[in-house]
């Protein structure tokens, strides 16, 4: 009799998850499942989208690459369409985790400028098309940075002591002080990452906080006078903030993007390819970018873009700065020396 | 009693499910090893474990005790007189205090850590009003220290201590404390002597339970703290995600796991070997 109550009892929590399933995922609509960043689209683009071929769009938001490469490890089929970085679009090919994308179904990709075609992290294009791109500079406040900021070791000023603020990330700082000693900012050389490292250590007591995600809010509120800042993070700041001026210092420094990319055993690939050609549409991609104010590689629609738009210069980058960035490479069995170093760098132990 | 047994079958089948088989996993990966791609690699190894020794991570194991243990004296030093006082009043303002006392709890708590950096930054509230009044010229830099943090920990947490003492306030025999009184003992010595024995076992549940969060919180100190201090729980996160070292970060928790037992384990015995030694004593 105990055992019957047991298995009774089982049975029911059992039927109650199951029914929490089957209802979440009752639709009769084609459903797209696209796995981003938060609000990385114009939702009203999506809805465009949704109209036009009548389907559903299910938007679900990841809060950074390893968060997603964990879950496509877990089984990805769940998503039609995703959006990894330049690094992990590299660790994700390694592994097998992305479907091979049918350029047939998707003639837009013809219009992205050809800076951002064959990137070193898929060189032909084969798995991802980039979506957005940006890269790693200065902000600084000019109320309180006197005289002009062009290198990173501007940083390492004394009299921005507690006014610095630098992103909480472990690659974006060891690469910063890789670049201000002149090495690659995926460098795999012990000597090259030590040398880095200990420069940081020295910019520590200057440091006011690390933040990647509200590093925004700490330079409009005036919180710190100077930090490393993502262009389009930077755009935002300086709309809200004029006081606020940028740049991509001399050594050069990271650039990065975002990519579309179809999980291997995507349920709806057709619908994937579908809303990617869509998203690559010019005027579509005009109103999608103007709304999330990130760069927009599509070449095809500047007629289409606000003179506003195309007059910012931490959304349009020259070809000077540019040509003075490199992308991060996946660094294999170095990460454990990285993470030792930024582990030290956040602890102030060793 | 046998028959209402299977009453407990969903929480059972809830913790198995949920603490038992979780943990169960940790424990396993913990011993596992790990490719540079983070893929976990079946083989049986301590190495885990051993990386524990550095000196860098014994040091941010004991910076997080420190702060654990200090976030636990001041949450006491702060609930004890506010539940004396609680427990003291009037049955309705008995009520109004504990509605006080926890109303925060249905506010999100990521919103009520910001606050705090609204008013401790440097052109927050506190400094503007300092500056504004003239007591100083410049602003005070409050927000992004390790003062901070701890005073966030104490905030978050002083409930979690006021309650249990509280009720174990309320549940005190109080006629021991009129015998005291009638046999001519001081109130300090009758406080002394009767209630804060009696009042332990929820002051040791409080710590527990103050302890145990404080070490395993880590937004505090990134909100608060600028990011500056890392804890225990920081590393954990980081090799799960950015470091894509399973299982070194399993086994952090497992160390981390073991310390709390070991401590919920001391705080029992101490609290069994007082109800023993009073036995004895009167016996």
């Amino acid at each position: 009799m105990k055992k019957m109550k047991w298995f009774a009892s089982t049975v029911l929590a059992g039927a109650m998850i199951a029914t929490l399933v089957v209802t979440a995922g009752c639709s009769q609509k084609e459903t797209l499942n696209l796995y981003s960043w938060a609000d990385n689209f114009d939702p009203d683009v999506i809805k465009d989208f949704e109209k036009k071929y009548d389907v559903t769009v299910n938007y679900a938001v990841f809060a950074n690459n390893e968060d997603l490469l964990a879950k496509l490890k877990a089984g990805g089929s769940k998503y039609d369409v995703i959006q990894p970085s330049d690094y992990m679009v590299a660790t994700m090919i390694q592994q097998d985790l992305l479907e091979p994308l049918n350029k047939d179904n998707i003639p837009n990709w013809n219009n992205i400028s050809s800076h951002f075609k064959n990137l070193p992290y898929d060189k032909d294009n084969k798995y991802s098309i980039v979506y957005t791109s940006g890269v790693t500079g200065i902000a600084y406040n000019k109320k309180y940075v006197k005289g002009e900021i062009t290198s990173w070791s501007d940083l390492w000023k004394p009299e921005f002591k507690d006014k610095v603020l630098l992103l909480d990330d472990m690659r974006e700082v060891i690469g910063m002080g890789l670049k201000k000693n002149g090495f690659s900012n995926s460098s795999t050389n012990e000597n090259e990452i030590k040398k880095s490292v200990d420069d940081i250590k020295q910019l520590l007591p200057s440091v006011l906080a690390f933040d990647t995600d509200n590093i925004k809010q700490k330079l409009i509120a005036e919180e710190g006078w100077i930090g490393t800042v993502w262009s389009g993070d930077a755009a935002y700041i300086a709309a809200q903030n004029p006081d606020i001026a940028y740049v991509i210092p001399k050594e050069g420094s990271t650039i990065f993007s975002d990519n579309y990319a179809i999980p291997k055993g995507a349920k709806n690939k057709d619908l994937a390819e579908k809303f990617i050609n869509f998203m690559l549409d010019p005027e579509v991609s005009a109103k999608n970018y103007e709304s999330i104010g990130y760069s927009d590689p599509n070449e095809k629609a500047k007629p289409f873009h606000s003179p506003e738009y195309q007059a910012n210069k931490m959304i349009n980058l020259s070809n000077d700065e540019f040509a003075r960035t490199e992308w991060l490479m996946d660094v294999g069995k170095t990460l454990q020396v990285y993470d030792r170093y930024w582990t030290e760098i956040k602890s102030g132990r060793e | 009693m046998k028959k209402t047994k299977w009453l407990i079958s969903p929480v059972v089948l809830w913790l198995s499910l949920f603490l038992i088989l979780p943990m169960a996993i940790v424990v396993v990966i913990s011993f596992l090893g790990r490719d540079e791609f983070g893929n976990l690699v079946i083989q049986f190894s301590l190495d885990n474990y051993a990386r524990f020794f550095d000196s860098l991570y014994l040091g941010i194991y004991w910076d997080t005790i420190a702060l654990s243990v200090l976030t636990t004296l001041i949450c006491v030093l702060i609930s004890y007189p506010l539940a004396y006082y609680i427990a003291n009043a009037g049955p309705t303002r008995q009520k109004i205090w504990l509605l006080f006392i926890t109303v925060p709890f249905w506010i999100n708590f990521l919103i009520r850590t910001y606050a705090w950096v609204l008013l401790l930054r440097s052109q927050g509230v506190v400094n503007s009003f300092l500056m504004d009044i003239g007591i100083i010229d410049e602003p005070l830099k409050m927000l992004y220290t390790k003062g901070a943090v701890l005073l966030g920990m104490v905030y978050t947490f002083i409930p979690y201590m006021v309650l249990p003492i509280y009720v174990s306030l309320e549940q005190m025999d109080r006629k021991l404390l009129e015998a005291a009184s009638d046999l001519g003992a001081s109130r300090w010595r009758a406080f002394w002597h009767i209630t804060l024995p009696q009042t332990k076992s929820g002051m040791m549940t409080g710590s527990v339970l103050v302890f145990v969060s404080t070490a395993g919180m880590y937004v505090v100190t990134d909100i608060l703290g600028g990011s500056k201090s890392t804890m225990l729980s920081n590393i954990i996160q980081t090799q799960f995600l950015g470091a894509r070292d399973w299982p070194f970060g399993a086994a952090l928790s497992v160390i981390f796991a073991i310390t709390s037992l070991v401590l919920i384990y001391l705080f029992n015995m101490a609290l069994r070997s007082r109800h023993e030694r009073s036995k004895e004593g009167r016996a």
